[in-house]
């Protein structure tokens, strides 16, 4: 790999967000993609009418700002790059719904905008995602990016492995940045995460099934 | 004469089979002509996700018996049902709706 793609790769990294797996499928193709941490629990059922686009629901309760967020999301992928060896991706999200707080309060409208890029070959990976979010009393900024590096390179049917480590920064939390070391398991529609932050002491648990 | 009948009848019906054989319509029964396989080299192939893409995406046109993927060498073998065909144009097009990149194709009839 050229040591420029490593470097750029780092460099992502380094600015330290949650880094979904793909948000858009194949032309036709079903995704689910649930995500669990300290700060919120969240469902994102798509569909993908073309291998550019994708739109589904997104529901998240989010247990640091104590309300649910449930709408529509679009996303859409502006550009990837396909190379021998590796692959490039550039996504845009949309999302717009009602934000119902737990304690009865009025419902409020909510919406949010994020950009996420990740490059990836089959044994180094690398991600930023950055999210700006107006869901009432919870309007933010925040950023995440992760480097991955794959022990073992393995065929289409194997156990892929991956260890990771997320770098998030919201800037308005208590703990601004935080630091997540996890492992990705990754086999035919299922991808498993697993892991732990270690300034909030909570555990993450994400996966994703794509048919 | 009673039992001439079905002796006759019986007779008729055991040589059927064969005079089926001996018949020009036995050609339908002989092994189906091989199908060509496309080894098609593709760019971006980097995951699980990437192979299920393009299994789902070409195996559902009609003319592919069976799509495997290769991450390693970044090959997709397509064998085509016999006597169907796919050309070029059309393999790129279902490469680039699994979201991926055809770069060349090699075509060779199955033995």
């Amino acid at each position: 790999m050229p040591p420029r793609y490593l470097a750029a790769g780092l460099a992502l990294a380094a600015l330290a967000a949650p880094a979904s797996a793909r948000p858009v499928s194949y032309e036709g193709g079903w995704t689910l993609m649930q995500e669990n941490n300290g700060m919120y629990s969240s469902l994102h059922a798509h569909y993908s009418p073309t291998a550019t686009d994708s739109i589904g629901l997104y529901v998240e309760q989010n247990w640091d700002m104590d309300q649910t967020f449930s709408g529509l999301q679009y996303n859409r992928l502006v550009r990837r790059w396909n190379a021998p060896d590796s692959q490039g991706n550039l996504y845009f999200k949309l999302g717009a719904g009602a934000v119902d707080p737990f304690d009865g309060g009025q419902t409020e409208l909510g919406s949010f905008a994020g950009v996420a890029a990740d490059w990836e070959t089959r044994r180094v990976f690398v991600s930023y995602d950055v999210r700006a979010r107006d869901f009432g009393a919870d309007e933010s900024l925040s950023h995440a990016a992760r480097l991955g590096i794959a022990p073992y390179v393995a065929e289409f049917g194997e156990l892929h492995t991956w260890t990771m480590v997320q770098v998030e920064n919201h800037p308005e939390a208590d703990e601004p940045v935080t630091v997540t070391p996890l492992l990705r398991f990754f086999k035919g529609p299922l991808l498993v995460e697993a892991g732990y932050t270690l300034e909030e002491e909570e555990f993450l648990l994400n996966w994703t099934w794509r048919f | 004469m009673k039992l001439l009948k079905p002796l006759v009848l019986a007779a008729a019906l055991s040589l059927a089979p064969l005079a089926a054989l001996a018949s020009p319509e036995t050609s339908a029964m002989a092994e189906p002509a091989p199908g060509e396989i496309l080894m098609a080299n593709v760019n971006g192939l980097v995951c699980d996700f990437c192979a299920q893409s393009i299994r789902k995406i070409v195996g559902r046109n009609e003319a592919v018996q069976k799509v495997h993927v290769d991450l390693s060498k970044g090959q997709v073998r397509v064998d085509l049902k016999p006597g169907k065909s796919l050309d070029d144009a059309a393999l790129e097009k279902l490469i680039r709706k699994a979201g991926y990149s055809l770069v060349s194709v090699d075509r060779t009839v199955a033995k």
